[in-house]
């Protein structure tokens, strides 16, 4: 196990990337990727990565889990090197590693519990510890009444709040977020944001969470690196929902035309209501 | 020349023939649609998990074999396939004639049939679902167990439809070698004797039990599927 640099007062960061890099040619024969990158989430942190498509912030995401392996650089999570662990360390670490997805990737021909239970039956937990680790995280997405529902009977928004319970079922020490709210609509993408804030704040899980649409980051995120063009370019401390003026961040904001209360918000004026506009980076190149 | 029969009477008289014919028939099946299910489906699944970008991918020179041979097995018209391996019936069965003999080149056939038919149904589970099982920690095994036996099921099950309703063809072609069954029956009166009533019952008798595997297989496949 490697050693991680800490001081004896602060925790062990829940993840630290250093120096990893990971390039392949997209379809287009451009190299794409992540350059040799590094970046330190403390334990209990929400921390966001944004920027335009080919960026390489999935791909800097799924090297946290190893989905992605990097040609370079250490992957460190929760004190443990994966990238020296054997196949089956590695799947032993990834049963404390949880992740949702964009398009949810629930398993359709099995019942909502059936679902939130996959990641314990993997790990070869007893049968007792998954019922009641089941009901608990689907009582805590408020779905306890689908338990025996199918997911194709269920709502988009709902089918993200199956994918947080299976990810939370396993008690992981890191919640990887790859573009949870883009397949969602304005309102119900504000609800799972609250699903995912009180993940944290109850359970104390470490979410990393990528995304390009900046409300998201902004409502959700303590901190922000912004990747640019295979790194990152600028980190930003955005716990109190404001983009801090001169960044890079409050720039592209305001060069794709979105700039409004999203980018300078009072503090008290944070409406949760559903009708928050989406200012997605996307927009820019749509 | 026979005199005018009705269907009815030639029915009557060929009764324990038929009878004798749809057994073979149906052993022959048993025999070729379970080694087809049993080790056809396992190379099917091995193909599956050693493409590109499945999880064990770095045994792609397995991929590569096994797709040759695959491809070599199926490119074989079957009557060519029963004469060309009938040395190594013998050694297998004791013997080239007979429902027991003919099960021999039809397990071939069927298993290589049936690991391509595999491999491709298994191509319908997202990318996402099995990514997802990677990333919570799943081996080989439990990914298979957990997501491609589950997500795939229905199309499996049409899988096995339509292996049964193939190989129900292709044991008619036995026997022209004397493998007996239903097609033996149909050669030896309907086609060698012009007993045109004898092909009839025996063309009556395969659509029948093609009809009820395939309507079978589609509500089985029905019921399992909740996607």
């Amino acid at each position: 196990m490697s050693q991680t640099a800490s001081s004896p007062l602060s925790p062990p960061p829940a993840i630290e990337l250093r120096g990893v890099s990971r390039r392949f040619a997209d379809p287009g024969g451009r190299l794409v990727g992540v350059l040799p990158t590094s970046l330190s989430i403390p334990t209990g942190e929400i921390h966001g990565i944004i920027g335009f498509s080919g960026a390489g912030k999935s791909t800097l995401l799924r090297i946290v889990n190893l989905l992605e392996r990097p040609d370079a650089g250490e992957v460190i999570v929760h004190g443990q090197d994966l990238t020296r662990l054997s196949a089956a360390g590695l799947r032993r670490a990834r049963h404390r590693i949880g992740m949702i997805f964009q398009h949810f990737n629930l398993l359709h021909n099995q019942t909502v519990a059936d679902n939130v239970a996959l990641p314990m039956r993997i790990a070869g937990e007893n049968p007792a510890r998954i019922r009641e680790r089941v009901k608990a995280c689907l009582d805590f997405v408020g779905l306890a009444e689908k338990a025996d529902v199918y997911p194709g009977r269920l709502s988009g928004g709902q089918k993200q709040r199956v994918a947080i319970a299976r990810a939370l079922a396993p008690e992981p020490h890191v919640l990887l977020a790859d573009e949870p709210t883009s397949a969602l609509d304005p309102r119900t993408t504000l609800d799972l944001l609250g699903v995912l804030a009180d993940a944290n704040r109850q359970f104390g899980v470490s979410i990393l969470l990528v995304s390009h649409e900046m409300e998201v980051i902004r409502r959700l995120c303590h901190r922000v690196s912004v990747m640019e063009g295979g790194r990152i370019v600028e980190q930003l401390d955005i716990a109190d929902g404001r983009i801090p003026e001169g960044s890079r961040l409050a720039r592209w904001l305001s060069d794709f035309g979105a700039v409004g209360p999203a980018a300078s918000p009072s503090p008290a004026g944070r409406p949760d209501a559903g009708t928050g506009h989406h200012f997605a980076l996307e927009a820019a190149h749509a | 020349m026979p005199e005018t029969t009705s269907l009815l009477d030639t029915l009557n008289e060929l009764l324990p023939e038929i009878l004798k014919a749809t057994g073979e028939t149906l052993l022959m099946m048993a025999i070729c649609l379970s080694a087809a299910i049993v080790i056809g489906g396992a190379l099917g699944l091995l193909v599956f998990l050693t493409g590109r970008g499945q999880s064990l991918e770095r045994f792609r020179a397995f991929n590569l074999v096994a797709n040759g041979v695959i491809n070599v097995v199926r490119s074989f018209p079957f009557i060519i396939l029963l004469v060309a391996i009938s040395p190594f019936t013998r050694v297998i069965a004791g013997t080239s004639i007979g429902p027991l003999a003919a099960s021999v080149p039809l397990s071939i056939a069927a298993i290589f049939y049936f690991a391509r038919l595999i491999e491709q149904t298994l191509r319908d589970v997202p990318r996402g679902v099995i990514e997802a099982a990677e990333a919570m920690g799943a081996s080989p095994l439990q990914i298979v167990r957990h997501v491609l036996l589950v997500e795939a099921r229905s199309g499996l099950v049409l899988a096995v439809t339509v292996l049964a309703v193939s190989f129900l063809s292709y044991s008619a072609v036995a026997g022209v070698v004397g493998g007996g069954g239903i097609g033996d029956l149909a050669i030896r009166y309907g086609y060698y004797r012009f007993q045109t009533d004898v092909m009839l019952i025996t063309i009556v008798l395969l659509v029948v039990l093609v009809q009820s595997i395939q309507f079978l297989g589609q509500w089985a496949a029905r019921h399992v599927d909740k996607r």
